[in-house]
């Protein structure tokens, strides 16, 4: 086999292997230095740990990744719950009657994709302010779901209208409720396009940092991008606990990724959610 | 039908209340159990810190705890972020309204912008009404919390900035002290000549670390009562030849510390200087209790040299204590000044001393045996300055202090000349009146 | 029965339409308003302005500096993103890498997944001057003459701040093109293939024009998030550092509005962006609707 390899199979591989040794490096070296002492980061940046210090990660954990992770958490569940919930009622609103301003109120929807969150930022700082939920989690939580429910919509809908209308009669003769209807038969029969909306709303309610840094004053509610910033602050010079902290962070959804790769996928192309 | 229609409302909010309600038990209503004044009862009192990093974080964790246990009914919800996250949080906090009880805060026009909102709490009669308690503090320092005869705050650290040198070093190559910029110039010359390529450093990606510099030689370039008109918001206009000096001075300066001076920040290079990499580093008293981490390090310091130009005060010492206020609408006042009299109390500014290293307003809390070397010569030389000026961006508008400091940190960098930086400054003043009310 | 039909549909999208009305399309037409007045948080007191935001909107220098960081962004981000991820992924689509060309992708693709906040912490000390990664390595390998103060440097700051970006995203465009890669009819390569074509030929005449529609696509989103960039100046060099020659316009908002205390102003600014973005995405939902999609 490898006798045959041809030149152009040689060029093609030498730039793709120099490029995932670019890509996995730091990250190699974020993971193995996470478990060195201060002295061995930069005394022996190159080597492994002489000794692993998994000590590292349970003061990173207890010095407050532990409580960013839990905020995150709560924030990303909520989030989707919010996204998933008030999103596909929508669509199924708009997807499954016809009605006097159903297309008005379609545009109206989709409009609120060309919003980036950053344009908002001072008057929802204003509001949040005067509905009395800055710093708190709904501060994070509601204009998350806000600002991914458009998406949410246009995918959902999009599914709904191909589910065939025979199912939806033959439950109305069956004497399901609209309501029913829609919970008991349309939602379970969209559980692939959910599952995407899930995957990129998390991704979203994860790694948000601008609303988050400014949204949020007290460690007690900060998620994990907020929190870091805070953890570094904190830490002075201890980096192998820092750099614990940036593991612990990252895992949930390399995790995610890894067991649902094909939603991932699917959700990140569909839902750009790229920024 | 009808009953379907309702129905279906009913669920649909039953939906959304699924989500409110998801997080709606470990969001523990932040801004309304502030006050449990009814007995049996426990009282919260929040207190909003700018020092989470150690060691100062373990010390208020310790008074958190002690407090606490010698009050029973009593919880501290303790929160804090560091430096500039603070500045811009407790700005927002005061003038929200969601103010904590007690907070700390840095002196002059930062603690002045705090109490324009009228939030804070005037704290004459805490001083006025218990004179054996004032008496423990250093007097010269309230002043740095008066604002039109009324003190609106408790000073805690005492400070001054001064240039900390190698004394090794300096034996080594025969060196003293200089008195004159000219001298200071000449001696860094020297170092270099002898093979230290960055005689000083500072970590200049900390912008803050740049106004220090720069609050500092205004000080000593200008005249009191121009440097007074210009730094008072609406009145500023910086046209004095000599600003423009102190930036070209600057520039000089900043050339001795080498191209990776604007990519470090103030802690990296701090710790050049306590592994003696470098000879020299201007350092604030309060980071005295870094350099005894090293035993081996001789050190020194001397004040910031004077210009044979300059017409401010030689003897100038920059530096400001930071210390709490109380909030005008905190429920509990009197525990809120009980508290803060105990962190200031003398057995825990003795511990501060000894666990932090740095300075207190609390006379006698320094002792030979907790403090670090040089401690107790720094509070002489801090109770007997002939002038103490703040910090720059705690003298003058957030704006025109970012315009200096930016500023400082591009020409540093070599991008930048000072001609265009005192120009932006003057931009930056002369939209003041405009930007604020 | 009749209010029934037009109740419901209404109670069904009344929830979302909340949301976006209170959340999104309030605050953008409050921006407006609060672009004509000077707007303190700290006092909690606001005056009419006029213009004067917009006059310092077009007067102020570094807003010209943070447009030109951004359409550098926008810029680098193309020939990297879109167009190195392209190749990468023809190149991960090809037959004889098909075995392992999953694992390349979950490799490319990982970096997209950390968030921006691990990656920029991770990159200040790949980015150190003296005991940073890249230039020990340079160092290690003889090319000392390249290390630099990368961060520092006003010369450096914002192509190694870009130079994050592009190490994260580019698995993303990647992703998106390997979708849009595969959905070609096979057919297509075969007959080329039957023809002699080369594989560069190949790429040029069948995958480039196939993946026309994607290409726009992934170029109207990094165009869009290269004018949205925040996170990587804000902590990668403390604000857009040195001085201001890795600012952002976002980065320019953020710091008028919440460290100068200029509400106002940066709800100006942050109409230029709504604007500059808005025309984009319109673009971007035209083309949706009228393309044949993908």
């Amino acid at each position: 086999m490898a006798s045959k390899l041809p030149v152009y199979r040689l060029i093609v591989l030498l730039p793709l292997l120099v490029g995932v040794v670019v890509v996995m490096y730091p990250l190699f070296w974020m993971v193995s230095s996470s478990f060195k002492s201060y002295d061995e980061i930069f005394g022996a940046v190159w080597s492994l740990p002489s000794k692993w210090l998994f000590s590292n990660y349970a003061t990173a954990w207890t010095k407050g990744i532990g409580n960013y992770f839990m905020n995150s958490v709560i924030v990303t569940v909520s989030t989707i719950a919010g996204v998933v919930i008030i999103a596909s009622l929508c669509a199924y609103g708009l997807s499954r009657f016809r009605f006097r301003y159903s297309k008005t109120l379609f545009m109206f929807v989709l409009g609120g994709m060309m919003l980036d969150p950053q344009v908002c930022l001072v008057p929802l700082y204003k509001l949040l302010q005067n509905l009395n939920i800055h710093n708190t989690y709904f501060a994070l939580i509601l204009p998350y779901i806000a600002f991914r429910l458009s998406i949410a919509v246009l995918l959902i809908r999009s599914y709904f209208l191909g589910i065939p209308k025979e199912i939806e009669e033959s439950a109305t003769i069956d004497g399901c409720s609209v309501f029913r209807t829609y919970s008991s038969i349309f939602l379970p029969m969209s559980l692939p396009i959910i599952m995407t909306t899930i995957i990129f709303t998390s991704y979203y309610a994860w790694n948000e940092f601008l609303f988050s840094i400014i949204f949020i004053d007290s460690d007690k509610y900060r998620t994990i991008p907020s929190g870091l910033m805070n953890f570094k602050d904190a830490l002075s010079t201890d980096w192998g606990v820092l750099l614990a902290g940036l593991v612990i962070s990252s895992m949930p959804l390399i995790i995610l990724f890894i067991f649902m790769q094909k939603y991932f996928i699917q959700g990140m192309s569909e839902g750009s959610v790229k920024g | 039908m009808y009953r379907m229609g309702r129905r279906l409302g009913l669920l649909m909010l039953a939906g959304l209340l699924v989500v409110m309600t998801a997080c709606n038990s470990n969001n523990s209503t932040p801004s309304a159990n502030g006050n449990g004044d009814a007995k049996g009862k426990t009282t919260t009192l929040k207190f909003f810190h700018r020092w989470p990093n150690e060691p100062r974080n373990s010390y208020f964790n310790y008074i958190k705890e002690e407090f606490e246990k010698q009050n029973p009914g009593v919880k501290i919800e303790m929160e804090s972020v560091l430096n500039d996250s603070y500045k811009e949080k407790i700005k927002v906090l005061v003038s929200s309204g969601e103010i904590p009880d007690v907070f700390s805060s840095w002196s002059d026009s930062f603690a002045e912008s705090l109490v324009s909102s009228g939030r804070v709490e005037d704290l004459t009669s805490m001083y006025k009404s218990d004179p054996n308690w004032t008496k423990t503090l250093v007097q010269n320092q309230m002043k740095s919390f008066t604002f039109d005869d009324k003190i609106y705050g408790v000073p805690f650290t005492m400070d001054g900035k001064v240039f900390f040198y190698n004394k090794k070093i300096f034996n080594k190559l025969g060196l003293e002290k200089p008195k004159t910029w000219d001298e200071f110039i000449a001696l860094l010359d020297k170092l270099k000549a002898s093979g230290y390529d960055t005689p000083i450093i500072e970590g200049l990606q900390d912008s803050w670390a740049v106004g220090h510099y720069l609050g500092t030689m205004n000080q000593r370039m200008m005249s009191p009562e121009v440097l007074a008109t210009d730094y008072a918001g609406g009145t500023g206009k910086f046209t004095d030849p000599g600003y423009l000096q102190v930036l070209k001075y600057w520039q000089k300066l900043s050339s001795y510390m080498g191209p990776n001076a604007t990519s470090v920040n103030h802690e990296a290079t701090r710790n050049m200087f306590i592994a003696g990499k470098v000879p020299i580093h201007y350092l604030q008293f309060a980071e005295l209790g870094y350099l005894k981490d090293k035993p081996d390090l001789e050190f020194d310091y001397f004040n910031f040299p004077q210009f044979s130009e300059g017409k401010g005060n030689a003897e100038g010492l920059t530096g400001a204590p930071e210390g709490f206020m109380i909030s005008k609408e905190t429920a509990n006042k009197a525990l809120a000044e009980k508290f803060v009299k105990f962190i200031v109390s003398p057995e825990n500014a003795a511990k501060f001393q000894h666990d932090v290293g740095s300075m207190t307003t609390v006379i006698g809390a320094a002792t030979k045996e907790n403090s670090p070397p040089g401690t107790l010569e720094a509070i002489k030389l801090i109770q007997n300055a002939a002038e103490t000026t703040p910090w720059l961006d705690n003298a003058m508008d957030a704006s025109v202090a970012d315009a200096y400091m930016r500023g400082g940190q591009a020409i540093a960098a070599g991008i930048e000349t000072p001609e265009n930086v005192i120009k932006e400054v003057q931009d930056a003043a002369a939209k003041l009146p405009a930007v604020k009310k | 029965m009749r209010t029934r039909r037009t109740i419901a549909p209404y109670l069904f999208v009344l929830p979302c339409v909340l949301m976006l009305a209170v959340f999104v399309y309030m605050p953008l037409i409050q921006n407006f308003f609060y672009s004509f007045q000077n707007v303190s948080l700290l006092s909690g007191k606001s005056s009419f302005a006029g213009f004067d935001n917009y006059r310092t909107l077009f007067s102020d220098p570094v807003v010209g500096k943070a447009l030109i960081n951004n359409v550098k962004y926008a810029v680098i981000s193309l020939i990297f993103q879109v167009g190195f991820g392209l190749v990468l992924a023809a190149i991960l689509e090809e037959e004889f890498l098909r075995k392992v060309s999953t694992v390349f992708r979950t490799i490319f693709f990982i970096p997209v997944i950390i968030s921006i906040t691990v990656i920029c912490l991770l990159f200040s000390f790949v980015y150190d001057p003296t005991e940073g990664l890249l230039n020990m390595f340079l160092h290690s390998v003889g090319l000392d003459a390249w290390a630099k103060p990368w961060l520092g440097s006003g010369d450096t700051a914002i192509y190694a701040v870009i130079a994050v970006s592009q190490w994260q995203s580019i698995g993303y465009c990647m992703m998106l093109f390997i979708v849009a890669i595969q959905k070609i009819p096979r057919d297509l390569y075969e007959a080329a293939k039957i023809d002699g074509a080369g594989r560069v030929k190949i790429f040029f005449s069948i995958t480039l024009p196939q993946v026309k529609e994607m290409i726009f696509v992934n170029s109207l989103l990094t165009i869009t998030g290269a004018f949205m960039v925040f996170n990587e100046p804000f902590i990668l060099t403390k604000g857009g550092g040195p001085g201001t020659s890795s600012i952002t316009i976002a980065v320019l908002m953020y710091q008028n509005g919440f460290v100068k205390d200029s509400m106002g102003y940066a709800a100006t600014i942050s109409l230029l962006i709504f604007v500059i973005t808005a025309v984009l995405a319109l673009i971007q939902t035209l083309s949706f609707r009228t393309g044949k999609g993908d």
